[in-house]
Parts: C-alpha cells; sequence; structure tokens
C-alpha cells in the first residue's frame, strides 16, 4: 500500500512547499528513499509469505478495490523505487530552473504513484486510472519544453498514447457489459463464462493493442522513437525505464491471468508483433546519427524480446522475460542517464558532436562500458544472462526460430553499441570541443546503476531463481484468485 | 434501443477518427472531444440500459426501487468523464502552444524533420 | 585453489590498471605473474599427467546452466601457451608502450584478456566456454582499437567485433542445443553421450553452429579478411591475440569438441576442405603484401588452415601433427611479430620493400629473426622442421587416391617458408643505407622474441621432450589414447625428400621475392567484399526505415494505429462469429430518437465544419445530447456532470480557438476518401462490437451488493456517488491525481515559454454595472449552492464533483465582471494550494482507519443524530480539488494573451 502512497505524499507536500530548488530537492529525495524502503518491505513480505492482498476500503473482492501484490509486481515496485531515487538524486546536478518552478519534482512524484499504482493494482479500471496518472505526468512532464523539437515532440506522444487509452477505455466498457466484472481474479474466473462467442477474443485483441501502443511494440511504436529523445537526460530515463515496462507489464498480467484460453492466433500475434519490433528497432537503431535515437530504437527492439518470450507461456520463457525485464530496467535507466552526461560534457548528444570522451573522462567512460555492452549482450553482464534465459526458454518451447531471432538481433545490438562507443566515446573530439565535468550526482547514479548490473551477474543464481518463482506464481492463477477472492478484510 | 446508441456510438468514433486523420491541428482535437464522447456512451450501453429508475434510494425506504439503473457503469462513466476533461484540455492548450511555437496549423508540418 | 588462479587474471587486470599509473615505469614487473601462473599450471599437468585428467567446480547459475567448472586434461598445453607467451608479452609490452597515457587500460584490457583465454581453453561448461569465448573477442576488440583516434582502428576492432561475434553466437546457440539434446552442459559428460548426440536431428545444426564459431575466430575461409585487418592493433597485442592465443581458439574449440560431436563425415569434410582452403589462400595472399604485419597476419590465416586441415583429417598422426605444428608456430610467429614491433620501433616503417641491413643496429633481434624465419622454412633442427614432416608423414598415409592434400600442404609451405625469410631475415640483409636510424631497442624488446626463437630451434634438437605433453592432448582429442613419439630423423623416406624439396623451392621462390609479389595475380574481390556489402546493405535500410518510424506525419501513425486496431479486431469478431444480426432488446422511445438523431447530426456536423466555432458548437450539441440519453436512462448525477462538463469543455475550446484559423480541407479528395473509409470502418467495428454486448445481460453481482450494501453499510443513498467516495474511491482519489497534474500541465504550458505576463488589468472586464451588481450577489448564493450539492451528494443527486464544478464557476463569473485579477485575490489563496490541500485532504481521509486497523481508505462513521464519516471528508477533498483545477485553468487561459 505504501509504495503508492508515498508518492502521492510527497508530490502533495512538494505542492505546498516553497519553490525554491533546494527544499524542493530534499523533500524529492526523501519522498524516493521511503518509496524504496517501503518496496523493499512490501517485495520482503510477499517473497516470504506469499501473494499479499489488501482490500481497499474494506470492502471484499470483488466489489472493491484490491491491491494485489505477488513476486512479479513486488519486484516491479522495487525497480520503481531504484528508478525513483535515482531521478531524484539526479536532480542535484541542476533542472531547469522553470522546469523546476513549474512542478517538476511533484509530477516526479506522481509519475512513481501512477506506476507504483499500476503494478499493484488487482482491478482493471483501477489499472485505467493509474495509467492515466502515469500518462498525465509524463505529459507533463514532455510538455514542458525549451526548444521547438520538444514540443512537437510531446504532441506526437500525448496523441498517440491518448488514442491508446481510448482503446483502453473501450475495451473495459464492453468488459464490465460482457462480465460485469472488474476485479482481475474475478474476471480469471469469469472470462472463459463470456456467452457472446468472438467477444472474448475481440476483447483480448482490444487490450492487446492498447497495451502493445504502451509498451512500443511494432507497428504501434512511433510515438517512442519520435519523442524520447527530446526531454531532459533524467526524464528521459525515467521514461525509458518504467513507462513502457507498465505496458510490458500489463501485457504479462493479462495473458498469465485471463487470456490463458484464447485461441493460438492470440499468442501467435504477439509473437509476430514482438519479433517484427525486435527486427525493426535494432534495424533502424544502426544508423542513428543522435545518441538518444539510437537507445530509444534500442529500447524497442529489446522490448520485443519480452514480449515475444512472453508468447511462448512457458515457465521457463517467462521467467527469461521476467529477468530480462529486470535488466532492461536497470541498464537502459542507466544509459539515458549515461546521455545526460554526455549532454553536459558536449552540449549535444548528435553523435558527430561527441567523441574523445574515453581519452578525457576515463572514470565515466569505464562506467559507462557496463550499461552499453550489457545492452549488446556481452558476457558475463546482465544482457547476457538475460538472452540466455530467453534462449534456453525459446529453444525449450521448440520455437527455435525465435532463438534464433534472439541471436541476430543480439548480433544487431552488439553491432549497434560497438559503433555508438566507437564514434561516441573513442573517435576524437569534434572541434571546437567544448569540456565540461560530468557532475557528481550523475556519475553517482550512472555507478549505482552499474553496480547493480554487475550485481546482477554475481548474483545471477538468486535472480534468476526468483524470476523462475514469480513466473511459476503467474502461470498458477489459482493462488492469486484465492488469495484475492479467499480474502474477506 | 441499444441499436440506435451503437449507431450513435460508432458514429462518434467514426466521425472521431475521421477528423484526427485530418491535417488541421484543430480538427484533431475535436476529434478527440467527439472520440471521448462516443467511448462514454459505449461505456454507459455497453452496461445495460434500463429505462428506470436512477440508483438513487427514495426518503424513508431502505432499498432501491426496482427497476433502477446499474449504478456501477455510471461511476465508471463519470470517472471517464472528469479524467478526459483533464487530458482533453490539457492537449487542447498543448496544441496551442504547439500552434504559437511552430507557426502552422497543418499537422504534416509539425515534427518533420530536415 | 587452483581455480583461483586460473581466475587470477581478471583481478591482475584491476591491479594492473592501478599499478600502471602508479609505477609507470616498472609495468614490467607484472610480467611476473603470468610466469607464475605458467609454472603454477605445469606443476598441476605433472600430477594429472599421471590421472588423466583433474576437475574443478565452482557454481555460477546452475539453473542456467551456467557453472565455472575447468578441466585440467591434456588440452590444457593450450593454457601453458597462455600464460608463458604472456609473460613475455607483457616484458615486451612494457617498452613497446613505454610512457603511453592510456597504458593502464592497455594491461588491464591484456590481462583481462588473459583470464578470458585461461577460461576457453580449461572450461568445462560450455556455456561458460561462450562466456570466456565472447570475453575474449571483447578485449580483442579493446585492443584492437586501442589507438582509438585512427579511423582505421575503430574500423578494424568493430569488424572483427561483428565477425567473431557472430561466431561466438553460433556457439551460443549450439551449446544450448546440446544441453537440450544430453541434459548436461559438462563438455566431459557429452563426450560420453557423442553417439546419441550424432544421432539427433539437431546434428547438422549443432555441427555447423560449432564450425561457424571455429572459423570465424581462428580466420579460416570465408570468415578470414578480419585478421590482416585486425593489425591495426598495436604490435604486442598483434603477437598475442591475433597470431598465439585467440586465433588459436578457434582450432582449439575443433580440438576440444571432436570427442563430442566430430569424426563424422560431415565434421571431417567441412574441417578439412575450410582448412585447406584457407591454406592456400593464407599463402598466396601472403607473398603480395609489403607490409610486415600484415604479411605475418596472412601467413598466420595459412598456419592456421593447416592446423584445420590435420585436425580434419583426424588420424593419430595428424592430430599429433597438428599439435606439434601449432607449439612450433606459437614460437616462431610470435617471435617474428615481436621482431616485426621492434623494427617499427627503430626504422620507423614496416614495409619490406624498403627495409634493409638492420642487422647492425639490432643484432640479436636479428639473430631471433633467423632462427624464426628458419624453423618457419622447415629447416632441420628447428621445431618448425619436426611439425612440417609430421604434417607431410600423416598425409602421406592417408591412402586415398592422389594426394591432393599433401600437394596442397607442400605448396603452402613453400609461400610459408618464404614469408618466414622476408620478414626474419631479409630486413636485416644488404645495406642500411635507406634506412632511418632509430634508437637502440631496449633489452624488454628484444629479450622476449630471442626467447621464442631459440626454443624453437632448443626443442627442435630434442624434440622428444614434447612426447608427453602432446600425446596428453591428442589422447584428450581423438578419444583414444594416442602415443607421440617425435624425432628428428625418420630414415630416408618420401618426407625427407618432400622436405628436400620444399626446402630448395624455399631458397628459389625468395630470391625472387620481389617479382613473385608484383607479378601474381591479385583478386580484387573477397568474402571481406561480402562482409562490407552487407554492412552497407543494413545501413542502407535502417536509413530507409528510421525517418519513416519517427518523422512522418502524425497523421499517419494515428492511421496505422487505428486500422491495425479496427482490422484486427474486426477480423478477430468475423472470424469468430461470422455475420450474425443480433435482436434489440429494449423499446424505443421517441424523445430519444430525436436526441440520437441530434448527437449523429451534430457529430457529421462536426467533422464537415468550415470554422471552429461551429464545430466546437457541434461538439458542444453532441455532449448535450449525450447528457440527455443518460438523464433519459436514469443517470441524473451523470447528466449534470456531463452537462457541466461539456459547457465548461466548450468554454475552454473557444478560448484556445480563438488563435486558429478556419478548417478548410488540406488534403485532397482521395485521401479524404480514404480516410473517410477507415473512419466508417473503425465506426462499424465498435458499433457492431457494442451491439453485441450490449445485447448480452449483464451480470448482476455488483450493482445488487452496491445497492443492498450502500444505503446500509455506505451510508448513503446516492449508490453512485457511495461507489465514487466509498467503494471505488481509490479510483477517484487517482482521478483526482490525474486532473491535478492536467491543470498544473495547463499552467505551465501557458505561462512556461511566455517572456512577457500578459498585463491582467486590461483583461476583458464587464463595464456593465447591472451585471456586477448581479455577479456580487450571484457569487456567494453560487458558492452556497456548491457547498450544498457537496453535502447533499451522499444521498441525492449532487457531490463532490458537481460542487466543485459549481464553486469555480462562482468566481469565473466574478472573474467576469470584475477581472481576473480581483477573482484571484477573492479567492484569497492560489488555485495551486487548492489543489494541494485538497490533495491531502482526500488522502488523509483514508488514514484514520489505518489507525484502527482496518485498510486505507476504509470508512468510519459516528454515530449520532448526524452520521458524519471520512467520505464526506474524502468528498471535500474532491471538492477543492475540482474547484482548484478548473480555477487553475480558467485564470491561465483568461490570463493568456
Amino acid at each position: 500500500m505504501l509504495p503508492i502512497l508515498v508518492p502521492l505524499g510527497t508530490a502533495a507536500v512538494l505542492m505546498l512547499a516553497p519553490k525554491r530548488p533546494a527544499p524542493q530537492r530534499w523533500i524529492s529525495l526523501a519522498g524516493s528513499f521511503l518509496l524504496l524502503a517501503s518496496a523493499l518491505l512490501v517485495f520482503v513480505r510477499v517473497n516470504d509469505a506469499g501473494v499479499q492482498v489488501l482490500q481497499i476500503g474494506g470492502w471484499p473482492a470483488p466489489f472493491g478495490i484490491t491491491i494485489v501484490a505477488d513476486l512479479l509486481a513486488a519486484m516491479l515496485v522495487v525497480a520503481v523505487g531504484i528508478v525513483g531515487l535515482a531521478v531524484a538524486g539526479v536532480s542535484f546536478a541542476g533542472v531547469d530552473p522553470r522546469r523546476e518552478a513549474f512542478g517538476y519534482h511533484p509530477l516526479i512524484q506522481i509519475l512513481m504513484m501512477g506506476v507504483a499504482g499500476a503494478f499493484l493494482t488487482g482491478d482493471l479500471f483501477n489499472l485505467y486510472v493509474w495509467f492515466e496518472v502515469m500518462l498525465v505526468a509524463s505529459f507533463v512532464l514532455m510538455a514542458l519544453h525549451r526548444t521547438r523539437a520538444q514540443v512537437e515532440a510531446a504532441y506526437k506522444y500525448v496523441t498517440i498514447n491518448l488514442i491508446a487509452s481510448s482503446i483502453f477505455l473501450t475495451a473495459l466498457g464492453l468488459l464490465y457489459g460482457a462480465t460485469g466484472t472488474l476485479n482481475m481474479a474475478d474476471l480469471a474466473r469469469v472470462w472463459p463464462t463470456i456467452s457472446s462467442p468472438g467477444v472474448d477474443t475481440v476483447l483480448a485483441v482490444l487490450f492487446l493493442i492498447a497495451f502493445s501502443i504502451k509498451a512500443g511494440l511494432f507497428p504501434l511504436f512511433f510515438w517512442l522513437p519520435a519523442s524520447y529523445h527530446t526531454p531532459p537526460a533524467a526524464v528521459g530515463a525515467a521514461f525509458a525505464g518504467l513507462l513502457t515496462k507498465v505496458g510490458v507489464y500489463a501485457l504479462i498480467r493479462v495473458f498469465t491471468l485471463l487470456f490463458h484460453g484464447a485461441p493460438p492466433a492470440l499468442f501467435m500475434l504477439l509473437l509476430g508483433m514482438s519479433t517484427a519490433t525486435m527486427v525493426i528497432g535494432l534495424v533502424a537503431a544502426l544508423n542513428e546519427r543522435d545518441f538518444r535515437r539510437v537507445l530509444s530504437f534500442n529500447l524497442i527492439g529489446h522490448i520485443g524480446y519480452t514480449t515475444a518470450s512472453l508468447s511462448l507461456m512457458t515457465p521457463a520463457a517467462l521467467a527469461g522475460a521476467i529477468f530480462y525485464v529486470l535488466h532492461h530496467i536497470v541498464v537502459i535507466t542507466n544509459l539515458f542517464l549515461v546521455s545526460g552526461v554526455l549532454l553536459r560534457l558536449r552540449r549535444t548528444t548528435d553523435i558527430s558532436g561527441l567523441g574523445g570522451i574515453y581519452r578525457d573522462q576515463p572514470v565515466f567512460a569505464m562506467l559507462a562500458m557496463v550499461p552499453i555492452f550489457s545492452l549488446a549482450g556481452v558476457p558475463p553482464l546482465s544482457g547476457f544472462l538475460g538472452k540466455l534465459a530467453i534462449l534456453e526458454g525459446a529453444f525449450a518451447a521448440r520455437a527455435y526460430w525465435v532463438g534464433g531471432l534472439v541471436l541476430v538481433v543480439g548480433l544487431l545490438t552488439l553491432l549497434s553499441m560497438g559503433r555508438t562507443w566507437a564514434d561516441s566515446f573513442w573517435g576524437p573530439a569534434a572541434e571546437p570541443a567544448y569540456f565540461a565535468a560530468p557532475g557528481m550526482p550523475l556519475l553517482a547514479a550512472i555507478a549505482l546503476l552499474s553496480v547493480l548490473t554487475l550485481a546482477m551477474t554475481i548474483g545471477a543464481q538468486p535472480l534468476f531463481e526468483l524470476t523462475s518463482r514469480t513466473a511459476e506464481q503467474l502461470l498458477h492463477r489459482e493462488d492469486y484468485v484465492r488469495a484475492v477472492l479467499g480474502a474477506t478484510r | 434501443m441499444e441499436v440506435l446508441l451503437a449507431l450513435a456510438s460508432g458514429i462518434l468514433y467514426a466521425a472521431g477518427v475521421y477528423l484526427m486523420l485530418r491535417r488541421r491541428l484543430a480538427q484533431l482535437i475535436i476529434g478527440l472531444g467527439l472520440l471521448s464522447n462516443g467511448t462514454n456512451l459505449l461505456i454507459f450501453t455497453a452496461g445495460g440500459l434500463t429505462r428506470a429508475n436512477p440508483p438513487v434510494v427514495p426518503e424513508g425506504a431502505v432499498v432501491l426501487v426496482q427497476p433502477y439503473a446499474d449504478p456501477v457503469p455510471q461511476a465508471l462513466v463519470l470517472t471517464a468523464i472528469v479524467i478526459g476533461f483533464g487530458l482533453l484540455a490539457f492537449s487542447l492548450v498543448l496544441a496551442h502552444r504547439v500552434h504559437a511555437t511552430v507557426g502552422t496549423d497543418d499537422v504534416d508540418e509539425i515534427g518533420r524533420e530536415p | 585453489m587452483i581455480g583461483f588462479f586460473i581466475l587470477s587474471p581478471f583481478a591482475m587486470a584491476l591491479f594492473a590498471a592501478w599499478f600502471a599509473s602508479r609505477f609507470p615505469r616498472r609495468i614490467g614487473m607484472l610480467a611476473a605473474w603470468p610466469a607464475l601462473l605458467a609454472v603454477v599450471l605445469s606443476n598441476e599437468w605433472r600430477q594429472v599427467a599421471s590421472v588423466g585428467r583433474r576437475a574443478i567446480e565452482l557454481p555460477w547459475a546452475p539453473s542456467l546452466g551456467l557453472s565455472l567448472s575447468f578441466n585440467l586434461d591434456g588440452l590444457g598445453l593450450f593454457a601453458l601457451l597462455i600464460t608463458g607467451i604472456g609473460a613475455l608479452i607483457v616484458l615486451y609490452a612494457s617498452r613497446y608502450l613505454d610512457g603511453h597515457a592510456q597504458a593502464g587500460r592497455f594491461y588491464a584490457s591484456l590481462f583481462a584478456f588473459m583470464g578470458a583465454m585461461l577460461g576457453v581453453v580449461l572450461s568445462d561448461n560450455i556455456l561458460t566456454l561462450f562466456v570466456f569465448w565472447e570475453l575474449t573477442g571483447f578485449t580483442s576488440f579493446l585492443l584492437i582499437g586501442f589507438e582509438h583516434e585512427r579511423p582505421a582502428a575503430r574500423a578494424a576492432a568493430i569488424q572483427a567485433l561483428i565477425v567473431t561475434g557472430a561466431g561466438g553466437l553460433a556457439l551460443l546457440a549450439a551449446g544450448v542445443l546440446l544441453v537440450d539434446a544430453t541434459a548436461t552442459a559438462s563438455l566431459s559428460a557429452m563426450t560420453a553421450q557423442k553417439a546419441a548426440i550424432v544421432a539427433s536431428p539437431f546434428y547438422p545444426a549443432i555441427a555447423s553452429l560449432i564450425l561457424v564459431a571455429a572459423f570465424t575466430k581462428s580466420a579460416q575461409v570465408p570468415f578470414h579478411f578480419w585478421l590482416p585487418n585486425a593489425m591495426e592493433a598495436p604490435t604486442p597485442v598483434s603477437a598475442y591475440l591475433h597470431s598465439a592465443t585467440m586465433v588459436k581458439a578457434g582450432v582449439y574449440l575443433i580440438a576440444r569438441m571432436t570427442p563430442v560431436v566430430g569424426s563424422t563425415v560431415l565434421w571431417t569434410t567441412a574441417v578439412t576442405v575450410a582448412g585447406a582452403a584457407t591454406m592456400v589462400v593464407g599463402a598466396y595472399r601472403a607473398v603480395q603484401e609489403t607490409d610486415l604485419k600484415r604479411v605475418l597476419a596472412y601467413s598466420t590465416v595459412s598456419a592456421l588452415g593447416v592446423m584445420t586441415m590435420l585436425l580434419g583429417v583426424g588420424t593419430p598422426q595428424a592430430i599429433g601433427a597438428a599439435l606439434v605444428y601449432l607449439i612450433a608456430h606459437a614460437a616462431y610467429k610470435g617471435a617474428l611479430f615481436l621482431i616485426a614491433g621492434a623494427i617499427d620501433h627503430v626504422a620507423g616503417t614496416r614495409d619490406i620493400s624498403v627495409l634493409a641491413g638492420l642487422r647492425q643496429r639490432m643484432p640479436f633481434i636479428a639473430l631471433a629473426g633467423g632462427a624464426a624465419a628458419l624453423s618457419m622454412a622447415g629447416v632441420p633442427l628447428t621445431l618448425g622442421f619436426v611439425g612440417k614432416d609430421a604434417a607431410y608423414e600423416a598425409l602421406l598415409q592417408i591412402g586415398n587416391g592422389f594426394p591432393w592434400l599433401l600437394v596442397l600442404l607442400v605448396l603452402a609451405s613453400v609461400f610459408l617458408g618464404m614469408t618466414g625469410l622476408l620478414t626474419g631475415v631479409l630486413p636485416f640483409l644488404g645495406n642500411a643505407a635507406s634506412v632511418r636510424h632509430g634508437r637502440e631497442p631496449g633489452w624488454p624488446l628484444w629479450i622476449p622474441p630471442l626467447v621464442l626463437a631459440t626454443s624453437g630451434v632448443v626443442v627442435g634438437v630434442a624434440p622428444s621432450i614434447l612426447n608427453g605433453l602432446v600425446s596428453m592432448a591428442a589422447t584428450a582429442i581423438a578419444g583414444a589414447s594416442v602415443d607421440v613419439s617425435l624425432s628428428l630423423w625418420h630414415g630416408f623416406s618420401p618426407v625427407l625428400f618432400l622436405s628436400v624439396l620444399t626446402l630448395a623451392a624455399v631458397t628459389v621462390a625468395f630470391g625472387l621475392h620481389a617479382v613473385i609479389r608484383t607479378r601474381s595475380w591479385k583478386p580484387r574481390l573477397g568474402t571481406e567484399a561480402i562482409y562490407d556489402g552487407s554492412i552497407s546493405a543494413l545501413n542502407a535500410v535502417s536509413r530507409t526505415i528510421a525517418p519513416a518510424l519517427h518523422s512522418a506525419s502524425l497523421r499517419t501513425y494515428v492511421m496505422v494505429i487505428v486500422t491495425t486496431a479496427a482490422a484486427i479486431g474486426g477480423g478477430a469478431l468475423v472470424m469468430e462469429r461470422g455475420l450474425a444480426l443480433v435482436m434489440p432488446r429494449t423499446s424505443v422511445a421517441v424523445h430519444e430518437v430525436l436526441v440520437v438523431f441530434v448527437i449523429i447530426a451534430a457529430a457529421i456536423a462536426a467533422t464537415v465544419a468550415r470554422t471552429t466555432m461551429s464545430a466546437v458548437l457541434a461538439l458542444g450539441a453532441v455532449g448535450y445530447g449525450v447528457a440527455m440519453i443518460f438523464l433519459s436512462y436514469g443517470a441524473p448525477d451523470l447528466a449534470m456532470t456531463q452537462f457541466s462538463v461539456e459547457t465548461l469543455t466548450v468554454v475552454i475550446y473557444v478560448l484556445v480557438f480563438r488563435h486558429f484559423r478556419g478548417l478548410g480541407a488540406l488534403s485532397s479528395r482521395s485521401v479524404r476518401a480514404r480516410d473517410a473509409l477507415i473512419a466508417i470502418g473503425t465506426g462499424t467495428f465498435i458499433g457492431g462490437l457494442l451491439l453485441l454486448v450490449a445485447m448480452t445481460e449483464t451480470a448482476p453481482r455488483l450493482r445488487e451488493y452496491f445497492a443492498e450494501f450502500g444505503p446500509t453499510l455506505g451510508h448513503g443513498r446516492n449508490i453512485v456517488n457511495v461507489i465514487l467516495v466509498d467503494f471505488r474511491g481509490f479510483d477517484t482519489l487517482g482521478e483526482i491525481t490525474v486532473l491535478a497534474t492536467a491543470a498544473i500541465g495547463v499552467r505551465g504550458l501557458l505561462r512556461f515559454g511566455v517572456t512577457s505576463r500578459h498585463d491582467p488589468q486590461s483583461d476583458r472586464v464587464a463595464t456593465s454595472p447591472i451585471f456586477r451588481t448581479a455577479a456580487r450577489l450571484l457569487m456567494p448564493l453560487l458558492l452556497l449552492f456548491s457547498v450544498f450539492l457537496l453535502f447533499r451528494g451522499h444521498n441525492q443527486p449532487g457531490g463532490g464533483f458537481v460542487g466543485g464544478l459549481t464553486a469555480a464557476a462562482a468566481f469565473a463569473l466574478y472573474a467576469i465582471a470584475f477581472g481576473v485579477r480581483r477573482a484571484r485575490r477573492a479567492l484569497l489563496v492560489p488555485p495551486l494550494t487548492l489543489l494541494g490541500v485538497g490533495l491531502l485532504i482526500a488522502l488523509v481521509s483514508g488514514l484514520p482507519a489505518v489507525v484502527r486497523g482496518k485498510p486505507f481508505l476504509t470508512a468510519l462513521w459516528s454515530s449520532g443524530p448526524m452520521t458524519l464519516g471520512t467520505p464526506a471528508l474524502f468528498d471535500t477533498g474532491v471538492f477543492l480539488v475540482v474547484a482548484g483545477v478548473v480555477l487553475m485553468m480558467v485564470f491561465s487561459l483568461a490570463e493568456e494573451a
């Protein structure tokens, strides 16, 4: 429960607090610490005791709204805490003063709240509400712009996401009409009994599309490369790390809980979209001239990994997908923060303006190497481990071509990251070069996240066991249902 | 009656989509508004229409008078209306800023990179 | 314990980086560690020799199949090469890179490579082998690109990374397939299951993938082109990675995997053919180059081909020959590379057509060069001779038909011997006149090559030293015990004849080297062209699609999304149930038909409207029509909210749209027709779906529950309101957050880019005194009414939303009459504060329950004459937020220019 309320409280306090940068940043940081702490508490409880359930308002499910924390949700909320902390910490390196005056900090907290709420809710309409919270916060963060490019990007981002929301809402309305309930556990029981033939499949398709837009799958992902490269680095990091993952989470949840009886064509559809995403994302990334655009396309491509693995619906594949999601959150947040440093160092993220960084900033370059090559899948970093998990899952499920594609796209990622590294870090600095310091808070955040990536390598076994258990828990939906509907508080 | 409302809702969706595909910024926002109304109507209709008493227990009584309208879709639609309003207002103002910054209301020109 | 030693180079990498920055002059001392390792490992081998093999296990991630398990068996001779030569290289590099600013990073990468390479040759777990394999590729990337400011170095580094990386991924795929097929990841365990593996349907895939990995790493045709380009690396790197160790990894892999997947027709053919082809191509190209390092690179390619071919042949003699050849090659090639580096240091060039007479400057190095060249040419009393002899012998004994392989080997050996002379002897002959004189190379630059070269001679004199080592290794490869006995003299035999022939040819060729170089046919296109072509093609595709993915007009994206949704959804619907029709359920009332008609007409009007105002009015009409529908179907709360929200929306639209022009059509007819088609399709799909769903009876569970418990437990008679603030209050909490955030956004957007604030004094003020008086009277009334609505809402239509809207309307009215500034003052607090307070109140209203031990937002009621409860507090919070939001928006919009 706390992970949702803490950021809200922080946001409210921030709105009432004096508008000067210092108090805002400190309150935000404190709030983020609390968020992380509460998330960890929840996780420990879930790990020990199983699915945790809270009926808001004291009304029993399915009549009230339920908060459900299973392993997946708990892990993801911890990730929210980590990203939130990184973003709050990075703000000490300097935030555009006008942004700060207009509510940058409360907005970040509201964003965290929305994401946490989305992960923890057990009610589908409530999920919509949290989606909107998250979305509107991201809208505003993106729309407080300085440059023309930023406002144009914001506009594309907003419009497409509003369409996604409409599709989601449409599906929700129809769902209530068809089933009479909105509680996810209840729906798991009721879904197979939808009387009108075909309606359940169509609803599944609509949900799939709505969530795929948010997750960034082909052919619905255009908003991402059109917009993610424009906002300030910390904002971009939060978006990249969390927002798309909410879409992936929603897909995992509805597919494991609700759609398990759907016709195989649905899973084929997801698989097809995912593989297309993987390939197109990476091919497009190859020639981008802006560091953040490269990241955006890589982001999309790798989301494809997780959803492709999801579509196979076996325990091993699902475990691989979840592992990869965790790895991806850490790495991509880190990379966007790296882009923030690059921005500071060279005043641009256009690759032609970068260079000479390996020579001038060895510490930073070494730190940046971790996420860059982890994404590329160089062992023994987390990217390799994630790919291995997915590969093993795919082969075990006899989906050999999926596994092959995973490897091919991995090679493309290697090419993309290798090239980016060579051009941005190795190559000579462009003339005239602009030199500055990276800023301690940024370096600290990057270091923290890189250490986390390395920790994933060392702790691969416990982490994989955790994701396997999560996958098992997801596929044994009776536990979830029983926890929610059986509780009578 | 469901047929008529389904028709209305469908037409609202169609009109909304059509406007969103047009080249003028203002049309896009109007389209969003139409879409929003269509969705609200859809939720309301899908939940089951009862030309009936509102779900308000009369003075002195303890239970609702049958037949009563389903309060759940009403609550959902209300939430959707409010959220929709917030978002619509925001996108309106955003469109306004885009228009002011970019200087044109031709959607094709916005975000076109050299 | 031994495991610690095996992994120690990684720790050394970090230590080296630190050490190099602290003691830049003493870096050479780091060579002590690999030397120590070599001693430790050879000690291990002495012990292992009696047992056969020893295994070490360190778990890492068993669920994924990964474990750090090491196998010390015969093939570990590679490890000795890695550590021994590594020590020499570190020593050499300390002088070669003297004073380089990034030396620390160089040594870190070098030691990391060493560790990874050790991991490759010692690993028993195939997945971990892949980990180390890729790590060698990655460290090689870092090392090739060491002089990173040069574009050629970067390009070569990437090329090597990709080519070997592709091979690495092939290895990974093969590894996972093998694990699937054998239920174990341990290579030693897999050898026991060889028959099953070969019989499995995946065998061709597994074998091919492994061979791809081996061929890419060891630069076999057609993957050989990256190796000459890798010569961009500093010479110590070229000597270590690209001749002595990393490129041998492919050969090692073939050797290691022979007892697991080898010895089938597929395997032998592929390996032999590839090896032979490489052998010839490499040798031929070697003599055409002028850069010392490139000559050596191609000759290395060729030598790798020889080893591969011999392993492909697979007879015990061939295997033994391959191993001896390998050892000899490591010695002389390593030496020659180091010599090339020293020459570069001294003479400033590596062009063999120019170099001459260096023996005076560098006598020791000249000696080393001579020894190495002799070994490479296969002069008796060198290890190279023994190796070549063994190879000839092995091929002679295959005995099926015309000895093609032998002929090719002889041919290649001639060229190889020639290149040995070219690189090890030629630069030192003749007069020194034409070459620039550099400084005398220090001892770290000539001791290592001398050591390597003379070892080739020393062992060559008494080759039986190697018997035990080679036998162990061959046994491990062949799977059956192999005894190798090496000696110098085999008697007068065809092999002797061939050796003499070879030597004679080498001498002749060397004499004619210039002619051969210039007059031989140089092919214009090689496989590198395929690689370059693929990359260019990829780039081209990327350049084409990427802009389309983010820079096209928004409309395109909207269209794609909508069409996808409608098409797939509609398709699914039709596929599942065909086009069956449904019958309507409720009756039709005239006035409702009228309202629907109005809605539809307004919607169509909005699409064809020519001015913004008319479009907005049409939109408003739609909204009001929908409100009427709500009213007809028993939803008064909803209708009220819809009316007010729609009005507000229209107001805001008007305020914004005064800046927009008319709405004349910009697209062509055909485009509009297409869009209309899409729109109609979408609408039909949605409408049809809605009809289907609306026809079915919605399960009554929820509404019955709410109907029952609303008045009792919820203490409210307006069930909808009870749902909003109690049953599903959590939704409402999120919803007001959305509102608040949107308002902040609106305010920010309007004020953000504006440099000068619009002067509020001059905003429109209604001047009519009647209006003003009316406003003064109405405002408090409206406020009271709004509060009334708030508190009545729980039992009758009303509630926080409508109340808040009304309150906002009151202040808006005041603003119209008296100006925004005065309205703001009348409000007493900024709207933002209303927002914050409202949110806090709503949040706090849920907390007393927690104090009492119940879940958040559980309603608590006081008993007594008037039942007051936390939901009322919550609704008040909603009220404040709504009021604040609307006022924030209205004020900002009105203040804006």
